[in-house]
């Protein structure tokens, strides 16, 4: 599993600490949201950055206290229809405002790469073998109906009516 | 009529090459069918009972006498020469072959027409009256809101993967025809005393076997707000609904543990966070999409033509179908046709190839070439003059398609059923068609008057048979067919849940049932009285008794 990166940012590895684990000092770690509640200030303390992982069932206000000071979040889901994980996004970059990391993981599909990045993902942690689908699936649509967190705020509805409205709809779709 | 632009263009030149080359990592092995299952919903492409079905989106219910031409020429070409108008207002093909959908796809696409989203746990077609932006009801025309809502729902990036299908339906008229309170969202426009737009917000309606009546939330939304505000009730359903149990998944469920009211609570606090977003749309691009619906310039005529009523005096089914087929335009001597798919012996909802092609035919001829599909299952020509309908009747008629029983006891919704669903328990079908045999005789239907009746093949409810003033549903009985009757349910604006009678049927005894049923109304009714009203005045009591009793 590696890493594909949908957005441009992505962090680089960092070790997932076992359940009980602490740290080594300096270390980049990945925890869970509960280790975190339980051992925020020594894990904080410790590391030099600190990526969280939390399930798709998270409600998104138990993220609040911890936005500012996570490197990334890494949102695991169970079955790629599960739908909650996009609106966790969505409320990371809305209503909290995160400027880090957003990694998926556990089962997406290729197919879904787009709204991933669309609704605030930057990264998807994957099977090596379905790279090249997420790569091509990234690459077919050129505009969309809604505004999102990637379009600076234009949907297509916008950008009708706005002044790079000949470039933009011009620009052939994948 | 709405046209593409480029952007709706490329996106859709873009599904259809996704759609293709999804088929075709299919086709080599390199997607299972579990994981292709996913994308083919979102096309509308279903496995069925005895080969795939694609379901095809006809937004709101309005096309012109090109695609219905093109959807003709698919059925020749793909499937069997018939096609199934639903009561989402869509089009199904039973038998296409899978290597053949994204070639389906692409002719589609030609005309600007797409499956997008007819499946799947997303947002489906919003449906709407069908005789929007032409009946004298009307407030507004809801279909520009629905043409919004159709571009915002598309390949939404946050809901697209929600706990269930979620239904939009919109009216703009003071009848509903478009059973705005049994979806999962209603929309009601309305005027507020400035005279301004706006929309009442229904949530929490559905059907399915946890029958519920939508509630309101709000009781006006200025129009500038709809997308912002829709985009808030789905957040709260897409992180609240449940997802460990699909038959409880859908947001009445939600809306129905929580309380109306603190959904309406949670809907408005989300969408004071983000009604400033951008989500809704500019001004300007209200006014575009409104410039497509701009009603056709019909000329102001006389309601009373004098070679209608001659012709009427003459000829008794078209005097019923006068009465019953045709509703009032809004400009005067002008009305919409509605055009029986319920043929004595047919199955409702069907048309032939050469049938669509002779309504599309039609609708050039006398209805600006816009055709309507209700969610009744019937086809629709809107703005038609008055001193035509002899003529479109006599041709109809010709066709095999001069039914006069709009609104009447067998002009039925029908599910699909054991014929050709995979989920069904019962055969629908031949029930409906025994009905109708049933109650053959025009004269006898007219005499009995306005009767809905609706039968479903399963507890989904497909059918609507929970708002049917005569609701039938087809359970599996210990490997039997049995056929349940209920009595007093509504679709429309007084919308309510059909009651069991009592227990059920063969498929010989549901039919006797219902004419027993009939017979009680035939001897209570008072004059004027319809058979919902009467039902409702009376209670279930006599019709128990004369269903029951002969046992």
């Amino acid at each position: 599993m590696t890493l594909i990166n949908l957005s441009g940012i992505h962090s680089e590895t960092y070790r997932e600490l076992e359940n009980d684990e602490l740290p080594a000092t300096g270390e980049s770690v990945l925890v869970s949201l509960g280790q975190l509640q339980e051992n925020s200030t020594s894990i904080f303390e410790l590391t030099s950055s600190v990526g969280v992982i939390v399930n798709t069932e998270t409600p998104y206000a138990d993220l609040e206290e911890f936005v500012g000071r996570v490197a990334f979040v890494d949102i695991r889901f169970p079955v790629f229809g599960d739908g909650r994980g996009f609106s966790l996004a969505v409320r990371l970059r809305k209503d909290f405002g995160f400027k880090g990391e957003i990694r998926a993981s556990g089962h997406v599909l290729p197919d879904q790469a787009l709204f991933l990045l669309r609704a605030g993902f930057d990264s998807v942690d994957a099977p090596d073998e379905r790279h090249e689908a997420f790569e091509a699936a990234l690459k077919r649509f050129g505009a969309f109906y809604q505004t999102d967190m990637i379009g600076h705020g234009k949907s297509v509805a916008h950008l009708r009516h706005s002044a790079d409205k000949d470039k933009s709809a011009t620009q052939k779709a994948g | 009529m709405y046209a593409y632009d480029t952007f709706d263009r490329n996106i859709i030149d873009a599904r259809v090459a996704e759609f293709r080359d999804q088929v075709e990592r299919r086709m080599k092995g390199e997607l299972t069918e579990e994981e292709f299952r996913p994308l083919r919903l979102m096309n509308g492409l279903y496995l069925q009972l005895h080969a795939y079905m694609l379901r095809v989106a006809v937004p709101y219910g309005t096309m012109s006498s090109k695609q219905m031409h093109r959807l003709a020429d698919i059925a020749t070409k793909y499937d069997k020469g018939y096609g199934h108008f639903t009561t989402r207002q869509n089009i199904q093909y039973n038998w296409p072959k899978l290597v053949e959908t994204p070639d389906i796809l692409t002719e589609l696409a030609d005309v600007e027409m797409h499956a997008h989203q007819t499946s799947g746990n997303c947002i489906r077609n919003t449906t709407t009256d069908q005789f929007a932006g032409a009946t004298r009801d009307e407030v507004e025309d809801p279909r520009p809101y629905a043409e919004l809502i159709r571009q915002w729902s598309t390949f939404h990036p946050e809901f697209s993967f929600l706990p269930r299908k979620f239904k939009i339906a919109i009216t703009g008229a003071g009848q509903d025809r478009a059973a705005v309170k049994w979806h999962d969202i209603g929309l009601i426009l309305r005027k507020n005393t400035e005279g301004e737009i706006g929309f009442e917000v229904i949530v929490g309606g559905g059907m399915g076997r946890t029958p519920v009546i939508g509630k309101t939330i709000r009781e006006f939304l200025p129009e500038a707000d709809l997308l912002s505000y829709l985009e808030a009730i789905l957040r709260v359903y897409n992180e609240q609904g449940r997802r460990d149990n699909k038959y409880k998944a859908r947001i009445k469920i939600l809306v129905d543990a929580l309380g109306a009211e603190e959904y309406g609570r949670l809907t408005e606090a989300e969408w004071h966070k983000i009604k400033d977003q951008h989500i809704d749309v500019p001004e300007e691009e209200v006014a575009r999409i409104k410039a497509f619906f701009t009603p056709p310039p019909l000329p102001v005529l006389s309601d009373d033509v004098e070679e209608v009523d001659t012709f009427a005096r003459e000829n008794f089914i078209f005097k019923s179908w006068l009465e019953n087929n045709t509703n009032p335009h809004k400009v005067l001597g002008h009305v919409n046709v509605t055009i029986s798919l319920k043929p004595h012996d047919g199955i409702p909802g069907d048309a032939t190839d050469a049938q669509m092609h002779f309504v599309a035919d039609l609708a050039e001829k006398y209805s600006q070439s816009e055709i309507r599909v209700s969610h009744e299952q019937n086809l629709i020509l809107p703005h038609v003059a008055k001193k035509d309908l002899p003529e479109i009747w006599k041709a109809l008629d010709a066709n095999g398609l001069g039914s006069a029983n709009v609104g009447l006891l067998t002009d039925m919704i029908v599910c699909p059923g054991m014929d050709y669903c995979a989920l069904a328990n019962a055969r629908s079908i031949p029930i409906g068609q025994a009905i109708a045999d049933r109650f053959d005789d025009i004269r006898r239907l007219q005499d009995i008057g306005p009767l809905k009746l609706k039968i479903s093949g399963c507890i989904n409810s497909c059918g609507h048979h929970h708002a049917g003033h005569i609701g039938i549903l087809g359970v599996d009985r210990r490997g039997e067919e049995n056929y349940q009757i209920s009595l007093g349910g509504s679709g429309a604006e007084d919308a309510t849940k059909a009651a069991l009678l009592g227990p059920g049927f063969d498929e010989h005894g549901i039919v006797d049932a219902v004419e027993k049923v009939v017979a009680v109304y035939l001897g209570e009714r008072e004059e004027g009285e319809e058979f919902l009203a009467t039902y409702r005045r009376l209670g279930p009591t006599p019709f128990k008794e004369a269903v029951y009793d002969a046992d």
